[in-house]
């Protein structure tokens, strides 16, 4: 009896202590995220293949990724849900907040390279947690289109691994 | 062409309900659903335990290979007591192949159980306070009663359905954890529910007249349970009448009195007492 009350105070804590601090983190997360998307406007992410063709450009490939872990109210909140189906809300805005994260990483890369736009953006997920342990990485990626005239200063800021392609974009 | 990022519009990919609504929803549902599967089992587990033939439950008892009480030292208590289930089973009908031993425990517990294998435990605590054989034999026609409702089996085949199944659904349910059910802690501690009691209550004041041919003695038993358990504030009653397993000892008494009544049976007699030398044999 004793044990078992030890064994629900432990439950009851780590879900106190895990809403506390995963809502705090999330709110916080959140408010940065809008903060970064207000602000990087300037540099279009497109869904499409077809790039501009009014200009030459660079093609680049830019990555952004980020790896989320649930906290232990969102793991007891999504494994009530398993018992009676539904949406599995508590995750939804844990993947929301990763895949807002992978872009704007993305674009900060873009933005470094000094690309107009990035093209062909693309998501990938991949769960790389094992047991209880609820963790995804989310990956964004996307072709940057740096236009000719800034690749110059470009060479600098690629590293030598980094592949650049110096053909023009309307082979497509 | 113009290219554009417009802010991500919020609200599409999350819904918006707060997670403790939520959470406290699904807490609620999930105790609604255990609590009943626990119901369900409970009572279908023990309705087919009660199906099991009686030289089942032997053979488990002897499986598990438990010591009852303190029968080596006390063997003229331990043949009195059998002796007077002997007496009280005669007139209750018990079934050919059903068999009981009773078990004396020096402990000073103020009580008596029934378990599988019609094993029955009589406590020093009790014993000591018995004021003649009537008061005890009425105890042991109860625990008697028990056996014979397979009541134990009933109790112990429905808690070990539940258990199963809580353990499956939490994930637990490993071979180690089953086998270690029926052990002895659990089937010395069997609850009967209060229906049980009361069934047990009226078979055995039915056997009580059919050897005594009164029921003279059971009345100041459940008072001397009273007694026992001291007196208890008007909250505490009202409590006891919801959460006690046994019906209250002056339900108890109103019992007696009303069954004697309906059945013509008399609740006044002479009452036979404790064979010499019993407080030496405790």
């Amino acid at each position: 009896m004793f044990s078992l009350v030890i064994q629900a105070g432990i439950v009851v804590s780590l879900l106190v202590l895990g809403y506390l601090f995963g809502s705090f983190a999330e709110r916080r997360h959140y408010k940065k995220i809008r903060e970064r998307e207000a602000k990087g406007t300037g540099l279009p992410v497109i869904a499409s293949r077809y790039p501009p063709q009014d200009q030459r450009y660079h093609q680049h490939l830019v990555t952004g990724s980020t790896v989320v872990a649930s906290d232990y109210f969102k793991n007891f909140l999504a494994g009530l849900v398993n018992i009676f189906g539904g949406r599995v809300t508590p995750f939804e805005s844990l993947l929301d907040r990763a895949r807002r994260e992978a872009v704007l990483r993305m674009k900060d890369r873009a933005r470094e390279l000094g690309a107009a736009y990035v093209f062909n953006i693309k998501f990938d997920t991949t769960r790389i947690a094992t047991g209880r342990l609820a963790a995804m990485e989310v990956l964004a990626y996307g072709t940057a289109m740096v236009p000719m005239d800034k690749a110059l200063g470009l060479r600098s800021a690629l590293s030598d691994d980094d592949v650049l392609q110096p053909g023009p974009v309307h082979a497509v | 062409m113009q290219y554009e990022n417009r802010l991500p519009e919020e609200g599409i990919n999350v819904t918006r309900v707060h997670p403790l609504k939520q959470f406290l929803l699904l807490v609620i549902g999930a105790l609604v659903l255990v609590v009943s599967l626990v119901v369900v089992l409970q009572v279908s587990g023990g309705w087919l335990a009660k199906r099991v033939p009686f030289d089942f439950e032997l053979k488990v008892i002897e499986e598990l290979d438990i010591e009852f009480g303190h029968n080596k030292q006390h063997p003229q208590m331990v043949t009195y007591l059998n002796e007077l289930a002997q007496r009280v089973a005669i007139h209750m009908s018990v079934p050919d192949d059903m068999r009981f031993q009773v078990h004396y425990n020096e402990d000073d517990v103020f009580n008596a159980f029934a378990t599988i294998g019609g094993n029955l435990m009589f406590y020093k605590g009790l014993l000591e306070d018995m004021p003649d054989e009537n008061a005890l034999a009425m105890v042991m026609a109860h625990e008697i009663a028990h056996v014979l409702h397979r009541d134990p089996v009933g109790a112990l085949g429905g808690g070990v359905a539940s258990t199963l199944a809580l353990l499956a659904l939490t994930g637990g349910a490993g071979s180690s954890m089953a086998g270690s059910m029926l052990s002895a802690g659990s089937v010395t501690s069997i609850q009967f529910t209060r229906g049980m009691e009361e069934a047990a209550d009226e078979e055995a004041l039915a056997a009580l007249n059919a050897l005594y041919g009164h029921l003279n003695g059971t009345s100041a038993l459940f008072e001397m349970f009273s007694d026992a358990r001291g007196p208890s504030r008007r909250s505490e009653q009202v409590l006891e009448r919801f959460l006690s397993t046994h019906p209250r000892d002056q339900d108890r008494v109103s019992a007696v009195a009303q069954r004697a009544q309906a059945e013509g049976w008399s609740v006044e007699g002479a009452l036979t007492p404790l064979p010499e030398g019993f407080k030496d044999w405790l």
